[in-house]
């Protein structure tokens, strides 16, 4: 036993005493290029994926500037016209009012009822629990492709006219375990002593919920929202389903990319809305940062869809 | 012992005020889920074993689960779309599993700025960016003007071109579940192999991918079970030739151009089994593999 930490503490002091020692040996040269490789190779496999997640969109928007309406290389000259072409365009503004109008709604809606599901299901023990936190995660794990059919089977079979409220109140049913998965996320972290705590020093309900609950869960509640809203805005598979004759932004898209004269505008908007939803990102990074520590809930919840424990 | 009893007091008097509050809490989502989530998929389940759907009362056959599996034309599809999603599902494991081990214990201060990259990536509206890469890998792309000769075909309306795209658009979801799961190794654990004499190689097969199994097989399920069913990829990047028409193209079509409403929802069952199996079987691995602290 006591040899043991002798050899222990022995060899550390070697290390250390021979380590300055002999800085410029020759058994150290070979290690010292092979982690300067090694370096290297993690550089160059970095920039690599970097390239390739980042680079179709500085692309696109190097071709929205582009004073040419054939996409193709080398850029001809620089034109900012069809930022101006985008606002002309009614179909497209229409298709943005309804994409925007949409995400608003069932944003709003979601942060309610997802934060309610998570509630009930960290809060409380109840049978059927399990039952709940599976038909819950549901719709986080079957593809949008088989809801949307189900989805516009049922408005059929039921006679209810497709419309931007069918698309509304489908996107809510598969957006609001999002919301539940953060929300459970930061309640599981939080503990439930100190919401008795407050209630044994006097705190009203409300207060409770003011003072003690939502200084926790705000981060999280920010970050459910703004992912609630991205998904809602870029979905295509529930909207092109359950939507009927009216458009969103990415059927929009989607249909304008087989059209040749559009793709300079296809450019132009997709630049503006890359914009838009990076400064999305950073205002949220932003305000968490300033409640500090609620990065990690954004990160969180990108993964938060397969996190939620039932 | 004050402590314990304190504990139990609780317990003892609470279950009734919040049975009633848990009812109260949970009746909006839970109504929702069922009208608007379960409903349709009943009927959908409905529309499969009708004669005639949409009209319901035309009598019950399962002619369109026959019709549906012994049709050669789907089993081609079904097995395109299997070599497309697996080969994009191994790709991206062999790029999300070094990436997550870069950012979980090398990146540092760069940890945070990679994540929300990834995070940024997935956000940017996924049909731009499938349509960008379209740009990219055409006749007239950046890939053929960089590369002298005669312009390469193959790039674009390929099954290459469906395999790049699905890699890139669902990298995210691949790399952050593992990233999450290689957080949660003690970096000590790495320090204790290298003293024992592990090669780069044994810490990699006997800790880091053992540990971080959790992680892989919750990718699975964010990942391979939406790409089975993705048709928004092949539309816009696949061929015109059979090769790369994919399951969710075929229920798409079925249901929207062919009105072929039986065949489609008969399919679109099909895959919601396998889909509900695929995330079923990964969900209990995920769970086994996970190390209790």
């Amino acid at each position: 036993m006591a040899r043991g930490v002798d050899r222990g503490e022995g060899g550390l002091v070697a290390r250390a005493v021979r380590a300055p020692a002999a800085p410029a040996s020759a058994t150290t040269a070979p290690r010292v290029t092979r982690r300067t490789l090694a370096t290297w190779s993690w550089r160059a496999f970095l920039a690599f994926v970097f390239l390739v997640l980042f680079g179709p969109v500085v692309i696109l928007i190097a071709f929205a500037f582009n004073d040419s309406t054939v996409l193709a290389f080398p850029i001809e000259g620089f034109t900012t016209r069809w930022f101006g072409e985008v606002f002309d365009d009614t179909l497209l503004r229409k298709a943005l009012t309804n994409s925007v109008l949409i995400a608003c709604v069932v944003t709003v809606v979601c942060v309610v009822l997802g934060t309610l599901a998570a509630f009930g299901l960290t809060r409380f023990r109840f049978r059927g629990r399990a039952v709940v936190g599976g038909l819950v995660s549901a719709p986080l794990v079957l593809p949008w492709l088989i809801i949307g059919i189900a989805a516009l089977m049922a408005y059929a079979a039921l006679d209810v006219d497709l419309s931007l409220g069918t698309v509304i109140a489908t996107q809510i049913v598969c957006t609001f375990p999002l919301v539940t998965a953060i929300v459970a996320a930061q309640l599981f972290r939080f503990q439930r002593v100190q919401e008795e705590a407050a209630i044994d020093l006097g705190c009203s309900r409300i207060q409770v919920l003011r003072y003690v609950i939502m200084p926790h869960i705000g981060p999280a509640l920010a970050a459910a929202a703004i992912f609630a809203f991205a998904w809602s805005f870029n979905n295509y598979e529930i909207s092109l389903f359950t939507i009927g004759f009216d458009q969103t932004f990415p059927i929009w898209v989607y249909s304008s990319v087989r059209n040749p004269d559009h793709t300079a505008v296809v450019n132009a908007i997709s630049t503006l809305i890359s914009v838009v939803q990076v400064g999305l990102i950073a205002l949220a990074v932003w305000l968490l940062r300033a409640r500090g520590g609620g990065v990690h809930a954004i990160a969180g919840s990108e993964m938060a869809q397969g996190a939620l424990k039932t | 012992m004050a402590a314990v009893s304190h504990d139990v007091t609780p317990a003892t008097t609470r279950p009734k005020g919040p049975r009633r509050g848990v009812l109260g809490i949970l009746f909006a989502p839970v109504t929702l889920l069922i009208i608007l989530f379960l409903a349709p998929l009943v009927i959908m389940i409905q529309m499969s074993v009708v004669r005639f759907p949409p009209v319901t009362d035309s009598g019950y056959t399962l002619g369109h689960y026959t019709d549906v599996l012994t049709n050669d034309l789907n089993r081609t599809i079904a097995l395109n779309t299997a070599v497309i999603a697996t080969t994009s599902m191994v790709i991206m494991l062999v790029i999300a599993i070094p990436l997550a081990y870069y950012m979980a214990f090398k990146a540092k201060r760069w940890e945070i700025f990679m994540l929300l990259a990834l995070v940024l990536a997935d956000e940017l509206a996924p049909v731009v960016k499938i349509y960008a890469w379209q740009t990219i890998l055409g006749r007239n792309g950046i890939v053929n003007w960089l590369i002298p000769g005669p312009p390469v075909e193959w790039l674009l309306y390929s099954r290459f071109a469906v395999i790049l795209t699905l890699t890139t658009t669902y990298i995210t979801y691949t790399t952050i579940p593992i990233y999450a799961a290689m957080k949660a190794i003690e970096p000590s654990v790495f320090e204790a192999a290298v003293d024992l004499g592990a090669s780069a190689w044994q810490q990699t097969k006997k800790i880091l991918i053992p540990l971080a199994a959790p992680g892989i097989f919750i990718a699975l399920i964010l990942v391979y079970i939406p790409m089975l069913t993705d048709f928004v990829t092949s539309d816009i990047v696949g061929g015109a030739g059979g090769g790369t028409y994919m399951m969710g193209q075929r229920v798409r079509d079925l249901i929207l151009q062919g009105a072929n409403w039986g065949a489609g929802a008969a399919l679109n069952f099909i895959m919601l089994g396998i889909s509900g199996l695929l995330a079923l079987v990964a969900y209990r691995l995920a769970k086994l593999n996970r190390m209790e602290p």
